[in-house]
């Protein structure tokens, strides 16, 4: 009787959520990897053309692709490591006896809350223009030109507004992370005579592995499916040098119309992602379990 | 703690699945789901209707006696008339009764949205596209628009014909040259690559800049590169010889002059990469560029300044050329997956758009078209339209190929080309190059 009671009460909550995310993301995805194996360019009158695995084969000498994949690789990488550096300085920050603390969090968070695209093209203006203007003003040429038309700077400008945008929303994770650590660990280790450094790396790091789990796969999961500042920002250029994966993506099914043959890019995509953050998370995983 | 550790992966997973899934184009393939589903239900809401449905349609095949419907809908891409549309419609209901709903659009996915919403059974009853490519891969969508009255009177060349049948009615004729200022350029000297290329070293030398153009794809590489091509034998066979890789562009002569034109840009003008359309503009109304390479679309912008000298439309002088580019950038065409009542509506509304006095009166001094239809004038035109029709009565102009070019070409695969070469010390012979390269990949 009992047993029957919390089945009903586990289906009532369970169920609405299956049947959602079956109808806008399994069902979706199952046809999507069907659509993967014809050549289509979208419209419903137009020939579905069934090529097998062809669309698969030739992903693979597409040396766009694979370059583009090379940008997000990179790209990433410089991300992630940026991106959690500074959320962390920022919440160890702003978890201090600061006396703006409250306003700092809402200031370092307040970028997140601004739309990818916009932030684009607000950054793009700065790269541009302002940064063209200062060089003349101050004639520090070398640095201050327009970021945008250089393969590698544009890159790096990528990097840096992605990390604007999302440092702030790292940063409220590591807090939550921070503030969990019970005062006495910390005290009763300044009472031991550990340093800041110390107290960091060996208390506080271990303590708050969970939050570094978390921002770790929430940062490179964004970074890999980067699209709307990717957009706005550089569009791909100067000669591709910018092109995401998930630009390549879009071109390729709104662009050229080539819509069975970007499926399967999708679905590639998708298992490069999914595959990198379980590793990512099945390590950190482990290494919280080890030091708890 | 091992099932919390099995869990927690497999939620990280699905939490992946469903993130790479919300942002990649899988949206897509939902989108065609519901159209799917749409088209299903939709199915099964007319069941019921279907014994009085099939008398009607046995009407429709016999004869053209079915009732046009009370309202269409109306989906173009031509975001300059907007507003002017709009009256238009609500003209047409006062004098004909029947409800004209336009759709709004921002223009650069124009084509996209359009896409979408056919494929979802929701498509308006009119729409413009691009004649060529564009309308090509729409070609099962488009209404047989043959049997309307003014069908012979469109000018020579100017319907949209696909398989012999006229599928498109053109909106109005558009040209492309150089912009030029009367008092720093004169076309009757400058009237080769050569002239051309000495022409901007002088105004280099003089702090002016000679050809300006700027870093949006067409006004970039695609409206410029149409010239080389339109200048072949025949551009269309060209087009398709080069995407069969029987000629490249590195060995056709025009080609190898247009790169030495376009080093020359590089050399001596303005860097296209750090200029907008409204940049563009801005220079030469206020005298700082001689010419740039636009169209008579561009006539509009101009408003907004007081110009202290007179303007007008040349050829660019590209091998002695000497002829206008000059085709129609946009048609209306009628949803044939649209009901018949519905396409009828849509064809009178055309019909009535092209022949009463109040539709060629938008379609003339309110839209400001170019006339493209036998016994219609206009003679309030810019000046800058005034030289392409000029241009046209004589005779002198040339094509536009590039709605012949494979679909997103210029966007994916001619932008990154122009962009490392006013990037880089590129050589031309290595521009022409890459060029066939991207051209190559285009077409496959």
């Amino acid at each position: 009787m009992k047993k029957k009671k919390t089945a009903g009460w586990y289906a009532l909550f369970t169920l609405p959520l299956i049947f959602i995310f079956s109808l806008v993301v399994v069902i979706p995805f199952l046809i999507g990897i069907g659509y993967s194996f014809f050549s289509w360019d979208g419209l419903p009158l137009n020939p579905k053309i069934f090529v097998g695995f062809e669309n698969y084969v030739n992903l693979f000498s597409d040396s766009r692709f694979m370059t583009s994949a090379g940008h997000t690789v990179l790209f990433t990488i410089f991300a992630i490591i940026l991106i959690n550096i500074l959320g962390l300085a920022f919440a160890l920050m702003v978890t201090s006896k600061l006396r703006v603390k409250n306003a700092a969090r809402a200031m370092l968070f307040m970028p997140y809350l601004i739309g990818g695209l916009i932030l684009g093209y607000i950054w793009k203006f700065i790269f541009t223009d302002a940064f063209q203007a200062i060089g003349e003003a101050t004639g520090l040429t070398g640095i201050f030109f327009n970021w945008l038309l250089n393969p590698r700077f544009a890159l790096v400008a990528l990097v840096i507004v992605s990390t604007w945008q999302m440092a702030g929303y790292i940063m409220i994770i590591y807090i939550t992370g921070i503030m969990g650590i019970p005062d006495d660990v910390i005290e009763a280790a300044q009472v031991d005579g550990a340093g800041f450094w110390q107290t960091l790396f060996r208390i506080k790091f271990p303590l708050i592995m969970p939050s570094f789990t978390i921002c770790l796969f929430m940062t490179l999961s964004n970074c890999f499916k980067i699209f709307d500042v990717n957009l706005s920002l550089t569009g791909g250029g100067p000669s591709n040098a910018t092109e995401m994966f998930a630009m390549n993506i879009y071109n390729e099914i709104f662009s050229l119309n080539n819509f069975g043959y970007g499926q399967a890019k999708a679905i590639v995509f998708f298992l490069v992602v999914a595959v990198i953050t379980m590793v990512q998370v099945s390590i950190t995983k482990k290494r919280e379990v080890e030091m708890q | 703690m091992k099932l919390k550790k099995v869990t927690s992966v497999l939620l990280a997973a699905a939490m992946t699945a469903s993130m790479v899934l919300a942002g990649c184009g899988n949206s897509s393939s939902g989108e065609t789901k519901k159209a799917e589903d749409k088209t299903e239900a939709a199915k099964e809401t007319e069941a019921p209707k279907a014994d009085k449905v099939e008398t009607e349609a046995a009407k429709t095949q016999s004869g053209d006696d079915v009732e046009s419907a009370k309202k269409i809908i109306l989906f173009q891409s031509k975001v300059e008339i907007i507003d002017q549309l709009e009256e238009l419609a609500e003209a047409y209901e006062d004098e004909t009764g029947v409800e004209v709903e336009v759709w709004g659009t921002t223009g650069d996915d124009y084509f996209q949205q359009l896409k979408t919403k056919l494929a979802n059974n929701q498509g308006p009853t009119v729409f413009s596209l691009a004649p060529g490519a564009e309308s090509v891969q729409m070609t099962s969508y488009l209404a047989d628009l043959s049997d309307i009255s003014f069908a012979d009177k469109i000018a020579e060349g100017m319907g949209n014909e696909i398989d012999g049948k006229l599928v498109g009615i053109p909106y109005t004729a558009e040209g492309f040259g150089l912009v030029y200022n009367k008092s720093l350029y004169d076309p009757s000297k400058v009237t080769d690559t050569d002239s051309l290329i000495k022409y901007l070293e002088e105004q280099k030398a003089a702090d002016i800049n000679g050809l300006g153009l700027s870093s949006e794809s067409y006004f970039l590489i695609g409206h410029i590169l149409n010239t080389p091509f339109a200048l072949q034998e025949n551009p269309v066979e060209f087009v398709q010889k080069l995407g069969a890789g029987e000629v490249k562009m590195a060995d056709t002569p025009e080609f190898q002059e247009f790169a030495k034109l376009y080093a020359a840009i590089r050399d001596n003008c303005v860097n296209p990469l750090e200029q907008t359309y409204d940049k563009e503009i801005g220079d030469f109304a206020t005298g700082k560029s001689a010419t740039i390479h636009q169209g008579n679309w561009a006539a509009g912008m101009f408003a907004d300044y007081e110009m202290d000298f007179e303007m007008g439309l040349a050829p660019l002088p590209l091998a002695g050329n000497d002829k206008l580019a000059v085709s129609v950038p946009t048609a209306w065409y009628v949803n044939s997956q649209a009901t018949p009542e519905e396409q009828k509506a849509g064809k009178e509304f055309l019909e009535w758009l092209y022949t009463s006095e109040t539709g060629t009166d938008y379609l003339m001094n309110k839209f400001g078209f170019i006339p493209v239809v036998d016994g219609m004038e206009n003679e309030n035109m810019d000046v800058l339209s005034q030289d392409v029709s000029k241009y046209i009565a004589d005779g002198k102009t040339i094509t536009w190929p590039m709605n012949e070019w494979p679909a997103g070409s210029v966007d994916v695969y001619l932008v990154p080309v122009a962009q490392e070469f006013f990037t880089t010390d590129m050589t031309p012979e290595d521009f022409l190059a890459k060029l066939d390269e991207a051209w190559a990949q285009a077409s496959k």
